[in-house]
């Protein structure tokens, strides 16, 4: 389609809009009323709910921690309740909303800058994140185990297969993660350059 | 007229800009919807201070493409074409399937285009003078005639390659 039929298309899609009123009147009266709150800026309730999971998870450890004997099993918890409590803030800061953007005064090129910026940044502690999760896996199964009174030897196959396993399974999500964050992140870097021109 | 009734009559005289750009950032019917809702919202809150010092649909155009964009952090970055639907009985009666193919094809065509090169080629459909849109976008004058022969460069490109 060349851009003269484009501009035939969008002046019948623009004769088609201009026909339809009641959904105008639902939208003006629903963003008036007081009680109504913007979508921008909202917490995700996926993202919420891995932060209390993290949250529920390091209070468990927490909790339990005078349970826990030895000097290197409790180096392992303080690093399990580390990665459990700085895991969420990671996270949570990375999504946050495009901050600085003042959306009637800024221009679309700011907002897209702001915006590019914003979702490298994501990206980048998204890959760190992926990280320390697979870090976290290994870290707390021993803890875990310690608070229950459970001992790792006595699981059949944990070594020779179940940790593997789940291993191979996470590493594998996580090439597939990364491939896609990689490829966002040339996107991006690629935006930021072309507007530059 | 209280402020109320002035920006009720501003929405209804623009309703076109605001589905247009919420069509062109979305990929379903329901985003689509929000976002209308969120850009309706964002004109709202800033229309009491909005002092004139641009033109009103000028001041418009930008709350909604801005909108638009944070409003892609909460969906999916890449959108697809979704089906236009409007009005139900409105559509059984002016419904044309090969306009509604042509309007499909503008879009998905429109949808490959990067994000600065979509807001620009949306303003230009729109018949914005290139000041307008330079004044909207954040670029000279110049630099959106020379984009809009690049964008012009891609359609034709991507043409090509369609089957």
């Amino acid at each position: 389609m060349e851009l003269e039929e484009m501009q035939q298309a969008w002046e019948k899609l623009s004769q088609r809009v201009e026909k339809q009123d009641v959904l105008t009147a639902q939208l003006v009266e629903k963003s008036t009323r007081q009680s109504y709150h913007s979508t921008l800026n909202r917490i995700k309730s996926a993202e919420l709910m891995g932060t209390l999971v993290c949250y529920a998870g390091a209070g468990y450890i927490s909790v339990h921690l005078p349970k826990i004997e030895g000097l290197g099993m409790q180096v392992l918890a303080a690093l399990t309740l580390g990665l459990l409590l700085v895991l969420p803030i990671l996270s949570l800061a990375s999504v946050r909303a495009i901050k600085g953007v003042n959306i009637s005064v800024a221009t679309y090129v700011e907002t897209i800058q702001t915006f590019a910026r914003q979702k490298i940044r994501f990206q980048r502690l998204q890959k760190i994140n992926v990280f320390l999760a697979l870090l976290l896996l290994f870290v707390s199964l021993p803890v875990v185990a310690a608070i229950q009174g459970k001992d790792l030897g006595q699981i059949p196959h944990l070594w020779t297969l179940i940790v593997p396993v789940v291993a191979v399974v996470f590493m594998g999500f996580a090439y597939w993660v990364l491939k896609a964050y990689n490829k966002t992140l040339a996107e991006m870097e690629s935006l930021l350059s072309d507007i530059d021109k | 007229m209280d402020l109320q009734d002035q920006f009720t009559s501003v929405i209804k005289e623009n309703k076109g800009l605001i589905f247009k750009v919420a069509a062109m950032y979305t990929n379903s019917p329901d985003d689509r919807n929000d976002l209308q809702q969120e850009i309706v919202y964002q004109l709202w809150k800033s229309f009491g201070s909005f002092k004139q010092d641009s033109k009103l649909s000028t001041w418009m155009y930008r709350v909604a493409l801005n909108t638009a964009i944070s409003y892609l952090r909460q969906t999916k970055r890449r959108v697809s074409t979704i089906p236009l639907e409007l009005d139900a009985d409105r559509l059984a009666e002016d419904y044309d399937k090969t306009e509604e193919e042509q309007i499909q094809q503008m879009y998905a065509q429109i949808q490959m285009l990067h994000l600065l090169d979509r807001g620009i080629i949306l303003l230009f459909l729109e018949g914005k003078k290139y000041e307008e849109i330079a004044s909207i976008i954040g670029i000279t004058p110049s630099n959106v005639g020379t984009r809009i022969s690049r964008i012009k460069e891609k359609l034709r490109t991507q043409l090509v390659k369609q089957p």
